[in-house]
């Protein structure tokens, strides 16, 4: 999984900006949707990152598991990551 | 979590982008120029002081800046700036497309924008070079042919006029063969030159009308195969959407002042003296200020006072 090309984030105070230039549409997320994309920038599988989110914000992975796939897949629907 | 939409520019520690008229210098004089370019103006900002802003562009992680002008590939430092803001921003380079040969085309590609925007105001020579004057639509379309043999990004701008409007089906079908990846239109702007030149240039509704169709025809034709994107406003209608909901940009004129939106005169900041990050907390108050948003009221009264968009008032 990849960010696509023109799609740049910034981390914001609430948590982050995804601005897609190519298509100039932008949306935020909170803390947690801050760090699955910066784990997503850094190459990371979703295995990987379910195990380090698990950790860090000490909730059961059964939980984190739901909440990372749901957003997943909001990325891809709305065309962030291929 | 949840990944959402809705955004209040205020949250926000930096504006998302950046549209710099990097010069005023033009060598057309077209008749609907919003800038009314043509001649730079006395006090443009200097190499150094272009950089400065470029260091802050970076640093506050600026993710997308448009260049313009007057004719952006006209300006000394032109390459030098987008080699400096290379694979740290998305830039987008507005361009009337006459300085575009083969070695430009080359160079522009090197530059990995996120696109370059060519201004075709005609499907035809004739209806082109009548609102550009000084244009040349064979160039124009031949910057397109050539920044698309390099693989960039390239999109169609097209200000509908009383001149050019019906060519509005010909000219996209023309993009699609050129392969652009989009054409962008939307309402003449009453500001700058198209204000004096209102009554020659402004569309009727019946042409509108008829424009608007045109254009959902086409979207729906080349739907998948090429973005055909319309802004359906006008500037009026955009004024009281932005007096609720000002957009997390700024726009930088080619002196470092920076207005708080094209169609009023009101300035924010100096980036010559300033901060960007100082201007962008001006830029959030500004739009409160009582001034702004009387003027702002009584220009969307009266739009003939859009006229005065470019006599710039100090916040
Ligand atoms: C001011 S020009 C500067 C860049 C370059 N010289 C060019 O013409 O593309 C930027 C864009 O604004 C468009 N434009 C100029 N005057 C306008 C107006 N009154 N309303 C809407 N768009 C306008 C131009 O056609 C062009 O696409
Ligand atoms: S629209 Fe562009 S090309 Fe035409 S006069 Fe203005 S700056 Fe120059």
């Amino acid at each position: 999984m990849e960010l696509k090309k023109f799609v740049k984030i910034r981390e914001e105070k609430f948590g982050a900006v995804i601005f897609d230039t190519l298509r100039e549409k932008v949306f935020v997320t909170n803390e947690t949707g801050k760090d699955i994309l910066n784990l997503l920038k850094d190459g990371k599988q979703i295995e990987e990152i379910i195990d380090i989110l698990k950790e860090k914000y000490e909730k059961n992975g059964d939980e984190i598991r739901i909440d990372v796939n749901k957003f997943i897949s909001q990325l891809k629907e709305n065309g962030i990551i291929t | 979590m949840e990944l959402l939409h809705k955004i209040d520019f205020k949250d926000l520690k930096a504006p998302l982008f950046i549209a710099w008229q990097i010069n005023s210098e033009c060598n057309l004089g077209c008749l609907h120029c919003c800038e009314e370019a043509g001649h730079s103006m006395p006090d443009e900002m200097n190499k150094e002081e272009i950089f400065n802003v470029l260091e802050q562009i970076v640093d506050l992680k600026i993710p997308y800046v448009a260049l313009s002008g007057g004719e952006p590939l006209l300006h000394p430092n032109f390459f030098e700036i987008c080699e400096f803001l290379k694979d740290k921003t998305s830039i987008k380079v507005e361009t009337n497309g006459e300085f575009i040969d083969e070695r430009i085309a080359k160079k522009i590609a090197n530059l990995k924008f996120r696109s370059v925007q060519i201004s075709l105001d005609g499907a035809t020579p004739f209806t082109h070079e009548r609102l550009r004057l000084g244009g040349n639509w064979e160039k124009a379309v031949m910057a397109c042919k050539l920044l698309i043999k390099e693989g960039v990004n390239t999109e169609i701008v097209f200000v509908p006029t009383k001149f050019n409007i019906q060519e509005i089906g010909q000219l996209i079908d023309m993009a699609y063969s050129l392969g652009v990846y989009g054409v962008y239109t939307g309402k003449i702007m009453r500001i700058g030159r198209a204000a004096q030149n209102w009554r020659m240039l402004c569309p009727s509704e019946q042409e509108y009308e008829n424009f608007f169709a045109i254009l959902n025809e086409k979207i729906k034709q080349y739907d998948g195969k090429m973005k055909i994107y319309y802004y359906p406003y006008d500037v009026i209608e955009e004024l009281k959407y932005r007096l609720e909901y000002p957009a997390a940009s700024l726009l930088i004129i080619p002196n470092g002042k920076v207005k708080l939106i094209g169609p009023l005169p009101f300035i924010c900041g100096d980036l010559k003296k300033q901060k960007l990050i100082d201007v962008w907390e001006n830029y959030k108050i500004g739009w409160q200020n009582p001034k702004v948003r009387e003027f702002a009221k009584k220009v969307i009264e009266q739009p003939k006072l859009l006229a005065e968009s470019n006599k710039w008032v100090e916040l």
